[in-house]
């Protein structure tokens, strides 16, 4: 600890005054506890990539927890490496950046579109076209394979080849639908960062250049391109970084033809009992995600000298299309139909069809949804009147609800430390801590923690099975989000409400009730609404942790998918997507601010 | 009422940021002392060590005779139990709570009686002219408004210390004049002792009873605002004081040379208004170069060149000179502020026993 500290905080016995400081305190609290859900995880897995785990002992010929260098050479230099970790590797690093490219292209244009030009329905537009960020990924995958799913893989037809279209491989699955979906998903995001970043942008700095002779487009790349950069930087690395730990896209898509991406080679070598493999790839994960994140870190360091930019002088100005205006509408009506209306509307009539694709009015039924008595082998009811369905809608609901609402509450606590705390270097440990997972895709995280809560220790039992272990995870999956949340509600506030409080005589407890909690109330929902609602279309998380009795709305949609119910499968998707729409939209309703400014948060 | 004491106190919050160095003040129980120093002086730090908020990092500090921070021996008595008011510069309302319950809080926190709280705050109110606006929220007031509840949230509590934080300087021209009488009426009727942050010398000069000048952290004169007007202790607050600000000549220059009369002195003051026009020339006057003349509403000020020396001169009355005149002034050397090679002021008793200037070499510019 710095040394002045000791001289600004006097001690008494020997301790720091400040010691007695109820941030400190808490802070210090706060440390063990991430140091437990956060730190520990992660440090447990990356020992396991270098120990002989069990089971191995008699292949690898040195006993149980001894150090070995065999699960990396598996990984990285075997015959068989090209397949575990080397292909998979290509294929993640291809898809992310293909999607990432096309969508902010097209992301960037319409960005553009809606916020700088009289693009007709400007506003209704901007609203629905972010729609898709709050669906699922896998929405999409699934409404895919509905539409282009052919014989290479068992289980109903796909809508194209009913219709007697043959879709071939490279259409069906693989990287092009892989990419075209990540795309998709991630357009909106674009719109949303890039948006902001134009609509912010002052227009005096514009018409300073074009006073000076400036010609429109020298101002374009001269002026307001590279105050932009930023912005798309953030919102390029962003992606990367979340397309890096997709899971449920190319477990959907890639599987059935044998194209690995890191997320399902770890999920390969997990179910396969190969931990040690699986720990190595987790680990391998994560480097990436920091090298990804280091890049963000720079980036935002760099954009700090553009800080100016958030000036009054909004962009009000908007350039007349002429007749480019008709077309770009049109594109814009465009993306909306294949990315919100498209999808949405195939997985829905998809679940009122007997059979894939005819359009016939005996073919449709709700059967699917509310029938009674179906002659299937199993799952003889519609999917509402299934009690798995409801139990593992509950099992969601209970699970996601009550880490969020810990994940919620934990972040404001850790935003009061970070803005109190006499202490810098406890804010910037915790600051830093809680930001951790967001560095560890979902899928390694959640392995991390298989490995280190799945056996008895210490005081702690096996939490394997558990609904514990969900939330365990989950909370701490959820900390980055919820901690910026906490952190930055929290230094708008200023200390000085509180210190009110603490003049007129309010003790610790009573300016935390009174004072802090009432005040940040908008922010605490916030801070619980957002986890819950990525919380509820997670996939990764579960998918490793959760077990039958455990089972969420995700892990019972991708069973049915498994065991080819499609109709089920998709209606309990849609049921998904229904949950967390429902819930961005009463986020905003309540508080009155837009997604975007979570996001940026 | 207490006094408030400030023993060699030190607050440092980096290795190399000292906030305020070894700094001794005394308030007396009654006062209105008023902290005023250009922003980043240590002011406002020296507020909130006072109310707890900021710990020394040596000295003592004590309130009345109780000692309530003295890092030396370990002591510190939080805020919540010093029984202080302070009012923020942002005014800190509670956003949550309507005017009442801002007003209501600290008399809750104390357990009064329903009836006593109602007394307290309706009596508050009243006094302070917002019983109208009790039940709404702060985000529905005007800055005055805001800023007589956070007055009153502190008033109603009876505090024997009342601390100000800048509390005008979010205020528009007009309400502060009033806010500034109020203030001092409050002083008056309420019986306190005030510490009151400001960097406008003017709400200094017209409101406290004892003004305390400071400049990076370190204390530069302490006295009553006449006092500091007419003796300043050092060049710093002879500047820093005064609008328009005072004249500073080189003892060295053509002109300094003219006026000195002190061997030790390098730097001379003198206040824009102890310069006089005259009408003709005769022994004792200066010819100046006029360069302009600024009408200011009710007064005026020149801009003159005394031997190639810039000087301001602001009169009350309308003088009858224009830009590119030649005038005679009168300095009186009772008039001039003498400051030694350190910038500390030089006995002036020495400087006004000089010779006037009648020497001849005053004629021959």
């Amino acid at each position: 600890m710095a040394e002045w500290t000791r001289t600004a905080y006097p001690q008494r016995w020997g301790v720091p005054l400040s010691l007695k400081h109820p941030a400190t305190l808490l802070g210090l609290g706060l440390l063990a506890l991430f140091g437990y859900l956060i730190l520990a995880p992660v440090v447990s897995i990356l020992l396991d990539a270098v120990h002989v785990n069990f089971g191995d002992a008699g292949r690898i010929g040195s006993p149980q927890g001894s150090l070995t260098l065999n699960y990396l050479q598996r990984v990285f230099t075997s015959p068989v490496s090209h397949r575990l970790f080397w292909q998979p590797l290509l294929n993640t690093l291809l898809v992310s950046l293909a999607a990432m490219s096309i969508a902010m292209l097209i992301g960037g244009v319409m960005a553009w579109l809606l916020s700088r030009t009289d693009l007709w329905g400007r506003g209704w537009f901007s609203t629905a076209l972010i729609v898709p960020f709050m669906l699922p990924t896998w929405t999409f995958a699934l409404a895919w394979t509905t539409l282009f799913k052919n014989r290479s893989t068992g289980g109903q037809p796909g809508w194209l080849e009913s219709m007697g279209i043959e879709s071939p491989d490279w259409l069906a699955y693989g990287a092009l639908p892989m990419i075209l979906i990540l795309a998709l998903h991630y357009i909106p995001l674009v719109i949303l960062l890039f948006g902001n970043a134009l609509r912010r942008f002052d227009a005096q700095l514009e018409d300073s250049a074009r006073i000076l002779g400036a010609s429109r487009s020298t101002v374009a790349f001269r002026i307001v391109l590279p105050l932009m950069r930023p912005a798309l930087m953030s919102a390029m690395v962003l992606i990367l970084a979340d397309a890096l730990g997709e899971f449920a896209v190319p477990y959907i898509l890639g599987l059935p033809v044998q194209f690995d991406t890191l997320s399902t080679s770890l999920f390969r070598a997990l179910s396969s009992r190969q931990t040690g493999v699986a720990s190595v790839l987790a680990g391998a994960i994560m480097v990436l995600g920091c090298i990804t994140l280091s890049i963000d870190l720079y980036l935002m360091r760099e954009a700090r000298r553009f800080v100016t930019l958030g000036g009054k002088g909004a962009m009000q100005r908007r350039r007349p299309l002429g007749a480019w205006r008709l077309p770009a509408t049109l594109l814009a009506a465009a993306l909306l139909f294949i990315g919100v209306v498209l999808p949405l509307g195939t997985l829905f009539f998809s679940t009122i069809m007997h059979i894939p694709g005819r359009f016939e009015a005996a073919n449709f039924t709700f059967d699917y949804w509310i029938g009674r008595d179906l002659s299937t082998v199993a799952l003889n009811n519609g999917i509402l009147l299934t009690p798995e369905f409801w139990s593992a809608a509950w099992n969601s609901l209970r699970i996601v609800g009550s880490a969020s609402v810990c994940a919620g509450l934990l972040g404001l606590l850790v935003g009061y430390v970070v803005t109190r705390s006499p202490w810098r270097w406890l804010s910037s440990a915790l600051r830093q801590l809680t930001f951790m997972p967001y560095l560890v895709p979902g899928i390694a995280f959640a392995a991390a923690t298989l490995s280190l809560f799945a056996v008895e220790r210490g005081p702690i039992p096996a939490l394997y099975g558990t609904s514990a272990i969900l939330m365990l995870a989950l909370i701490a999956d959820q900390m980055p989000f919820a901690s910026r949340a906490g952190i930055s509600a929290m230094t708008q506030l200023g200390k000085e409400p509180e210190e009110a409080a603490q003049i007129v005589g309010a003790g610790w407890w009573r300016r935390m009730a009174s004072i802090i909690v009432p005040i940040q109330k908008g922010a605490l929902v916030v801070g619980i609404v957002l986890p819950f609602i990525s919380g509820i279309k997670g996939v990764s998380l579960f998918i490793i942790l959760a077990v039958p009795a455990t089972d969420v709305l995700t892990t019972y949609s991708l069973r049915l998918i498994d065991y080819n119910y499609t109709q089920a499968a998709n209606a309990v998707v849609l049921m998904i997507a229904l949950l967390t729409w429902g819930g961005t939209v009463l986020t905003q309703k309540l508080t009155k601010t837009g997604l975007a400014q979570g996001l940026e948060n | 009422m207490p006094t408030i004491n400030l023993d060699a106190i030190s607050k440092q919050y980096g290795p190399q940021a000292m906030a305020v160095e070894n700094l001794d003040l005394h308030v007396e129980s009654g006062d209105f002392m008023c902290l005023l120093g250009p922003s980043g002086c240590g002011k406002t730090t020296i507020l909130r060590m006072i109310a707890g908020l900021e710990h020394l990092s040596q000295g003592r500090l004590s309130i009345g005779d109780t000692p309530v921070d003295d890092p030396a021996r370990g002591r510190f008595v939080s805020p919540e139990k010093r029984g202080l008011g302070l009012v923020f510069q942002s005014y800190a309302l509670w956003p949550h709570m309507s005017v009442e319950r801002n007003i209501d809080f600290g008399l809750r926190l104390q357990k009064f009686s329903e009836r006593e709280r109602r007394a307290r705050t309706g009596e508050v109110m009243e006094k302070l002219g917002i019983a109208d606006y009790a039940k709404r929220y702060p985000s529905q007031l005007s800055g005055g408004q805001q800023q007589r509840v956070a007055l009153a949230r502190m008033m109603v509590l009876k505090p024997q210390v009342l601390l100000l934080d800048e509390p005008l300087s979010n205020l528009d021209a007009s309400l502060r004049l009033e806010m500034r009488a109020e203030l001092k009426r409050l002083h008056q009727a309420f019986d306190t002792t005030i510490v009151f942050v400001t960097h406008d010398q003017w709400e200094a000069m017209t409101l406290a009873t004892n003004i305390a000048v400071m400049s990076k952290g370190q204390l530069q004169q302490v006295g009553s605002p006449d006092d500091i007007y007419a003796r300043p202790a050092n060049r710093f607050v002879a500047e820093f004081i005064g609008n328009p600000p005072i004249n500073q000549i080189e003892a060295a220059s053509r002109l300094g040379a003219r006026l000195n009369r002190h061997t030790a002195a390098r730097s001379i003051g003198i206040r824009p208004e102890d310069i006089h026009l005259a009408r003709t020339g005769d022994a004792g006057t200066l010819i100046a170069q006029v360069e302009s003349v600024m009408p200011t509403g009710g007064s005026w000020v020149l801009e003159l060149n005394i031997d190639g020396q810039a000087l301001q001169l602001s009169t009350q009355r309308r003088p009858d000179v224009r830009a590119g005149d030649t005038a005679h002034c009168h300095i009186h050397p009772q008039h001039l502020h003498l400051f030694d090679g350190d910038g500390r002021r030089l006995d002036s008793a020495e400087a006004s026993s000089a010779t006037p200037f009648n020497t001849p070499y005053m004629h021959a510019v």
